[in-house]
């Protein structure tokens, strides 16, 4: 029996069982939205936070040895002057980060030396000044994080605990415009560490030394990992894997779940028809056609489920966003080849969902359903 | 070397259980069917009848015994030339005619063509041509539920030569029929080894098709009593 034939046939009676396609065709459809929304968000994060992480600044990064995120990184401040005594080294600023209170807000701080501000970040003064000394209680903020808070340049805020005066609003079209800048000193106080830093913005005095440069701080400080800026983002890959790898578990329970949820319908459906797959046998159909049959049908619903799935996926995911403050949302990245394995899982759902009802249909026999029902 | 026999059996025997409960629902028959002729079996419920219909269209196997169909044996085919057989070779009017409600009249009587792979307007025209010819034409999209006993039957019928077999096979086909539909039926089948020229079995209770049929065997728990 020609394959289009047999389509042909089995859409035919999808259409006569109305609900039961109706039911299957959501059900595989959440799965794609289920499937696409996490991996999106994945895919978004990863995009976003390489995006925050390869802009702190700088030629060169110094870290600890090890870590996968500046903010988990801590290195002597003493590094700092061993990498400006390297020749060719223009600027080595200590940066100390740490996620604080802000408010009611969680930022994430930056302390830097405030006369090494320029020569590490561009930036633009929306309203007031940049702290220019090492005293305490003052502090800049960022554009974003001050209209979150709803403050500006004059005004006060609490940070930690502490009234800090705000000298002025910055803006560098970065994460650090969600985040504030404060004296080095002063973060070391606040974090509570003695001596150290997070890590050592480094610029050079020729770009093309910069690889001899990192030769050099790796030398001399071997529990650092020193590496061009623009190769942050692939430090971070660690905790993208363990994402990826959560994304991953999450897509396996639920397709595994799809997959004995349709399975189970499945069985059900053909046990309610048993007697009309009798007749096909009894009629001349193959054990064969019959596998075929029950394929087609999960087919055609796993493809009616795909093309739902990925077109309510599309929509929501382009009418959402990540909430990252009260006025900063990121729009979800919609990356195609999710789409394509979205696609690729939910045909394969539906087929390994009724591979056992088929088989098991097709060793019907005929004599003993119209004998006993 | 055609022998004029369509269908033959030796020492066919079918039985159900073990031991004590061992039933035997035919026993030891031994058969011989001419090519394009009408035979009858009759006898009292629970004789054999629909069980020797069944090893005779390929849907049992016998217990022991042979069945040759054209001279070929059919107890030791595989299932795959078992299905080839009942698509092509033989068609089978069950005792409640077995129509699939999920599928139109008109697909009911493709069914078969389209498990033997026909092409859809050969399939159509061919299925339109025999519902005109068992007396349902005009109701080609109705569900079998929205036929009567005596239409779903001949749709039944038109189902079964749909593939113009060599055999057909029907299984208590007035069964449910009133006197004017039962006459049809002997009417139809009549015409059905005339125009088709298939051998017809038929297991029935009904006298007017035993004294019309030119051969006709009586079962009785299993064995051929008389014929």
């Amino acid at each position: 029996m020609p394959a289009l034939s047999l389509i042909r046939f089995t859409a035919r009676g999808l259409g006569r069982r109305p609900v039961r396609t109706t039911l299957t065709v959501i059900g595989l459809a959440a799965l794609i939205l289920t499937y696409v929304s996490v991996q999106s968000l994945v895919s978004t994060l990863e995009i976003n936070v390489s995006g925050s992480v390869s802009s702190l600044g700088g030629e060169i990064d110094v870290w600890s040895k090890g870590t996968s995120f500046p903010l988990f990184s801590r290195v002597p401040e003493s590094y700092a002057n061993t990498v400006k005594n390297i020749p060719g080294v223009n600027l080595a600023a200590p940066v100390a980060l740490a996620q604080m209170t802000v408010d009611n807000n969680e930022a994430v701080i930056a302390g830097v030396v405030p006369s090494q501000l320029p020569r590490m970040i561009s930036y633009t003064m929306v309203a007031g000044t940049m702290i220019t000394s090492n005293q305490s209680g003052i502090l800049s903020i960022g554009k974003a994080l001050a209209a979150t808070v709803g403050k500006g340049a004059g005004q006060t805020l609490l940070l930690d605990g502490y009234n800090y005066s705000i000298a002025g609003v910055y803006q560098t079209n970065a994460w650090i415009d969600y985040s504030l800048i404060i004296p080095h000193s002063v973060a070391q106080q606040l974090i509570g560490w003695v001596n150290q830093t997070s890590m050592i913005v480094v610029t050079t005095q020729d770009p093309r030394n910069v690889d001899t440069v990192i030769g050099q701080i790796r030398t001399l400080l071997p529990t650092a990992d020193a590496f061009r800026t623009s190769e942050a983002p692939s430090k971070i890959s660690p905790i993208f894997a363990s994402l990826e790898a959560i994304a991953t578990d999450i897509t396996i329970i639920v397709s595994l779940s799809a997959v004995l949820g349709i399975m189970n319908s499945n069985l059900n459906n053909l046990r309610e028809r048993m007697r009309t797959f009798a007749i096909f046998k009894a009629t001349g159909a193959s054990s064969s056609q019959i596998v075929r049959l029950v394929l087609y049908e999960s087919l055609l619903i796993g493809i009616l489920g795909t093309l739902l799935g990925l077109g309510i996926s599309y929509v929501v995911l382009n009418l959402v966003s990540i909430p990252v403050a009260e006025t900063i949302n990121v729009a979800i990245i919609l990356v195609p080849s999710t789409f394509i394995y979205a696609t690729l899982l939910a045909i394969s759902v539906s087929l390994a969902a009724a591979i056992y009802p088929a088989l098991r249909i097709a060793r019907v026999r005929p004599q003993e359903v119209f004998r006993f029902g | 070397m055609d022998d004029g026999i369509i269908l033959r059996t030796e020492g066919l025997t079918k039985s159900y259980g073990n031991g004590p409960e061992k039933t035997i629902a035919l026993d030891n028959l031994n058969l011989q069917i001419a090519r394009g002729k009408l035979l009858a079996v009759y006898g009292p419920s629970g004789s054999g009848k629909t069980t020797l219909l069944f090893l005779l269209g390929g849907l049992d196997k016998p217990t022991s015994g042979k069945i040759y169909f054209d001279g070929v044996e059919v107890t030791n085919m595989n299932e795959r030339r078992l299905s080839e057989l009942r698509r092509k070779d033989i068609g089978f009017v069950f005792q409640n005619y077995n129509l699939v409600d999920e599928l139109t009249v008109l697909e009911n009587v493709m069914l078969t063509m389209t498990f033997e792979g026909k092409p859809d307007r050969e399939k159509r025209d061919r299925a339109r041509q025999l519902l005109h010819r068992v007396g349902v034409a005009g109701k080609e999209r109705r569900r079998p539920s929205q036929l009567s006993a005596g239409e779903q039957q001949r749709v039944a019928t038109a189902r079964a030569i749909a593939n113009g077999p060599r055999l057909v096979l029907m299984d208590e086909p007035t069964g449910n029929l009133d006197q004017e539909n039962s006459q049809q039926l002997v009417q139809l089948v009549a015409d059905i080894i005339e125009g088709e020229g298939a051998t017809c079995v038929i297991a029935t209770h009904n006298l007017d098709i035993v004294n019309e049929a030119p051969s006709k065997i009586f079962l009785k728990s299993g064995r051929i009593v008389s014929g």
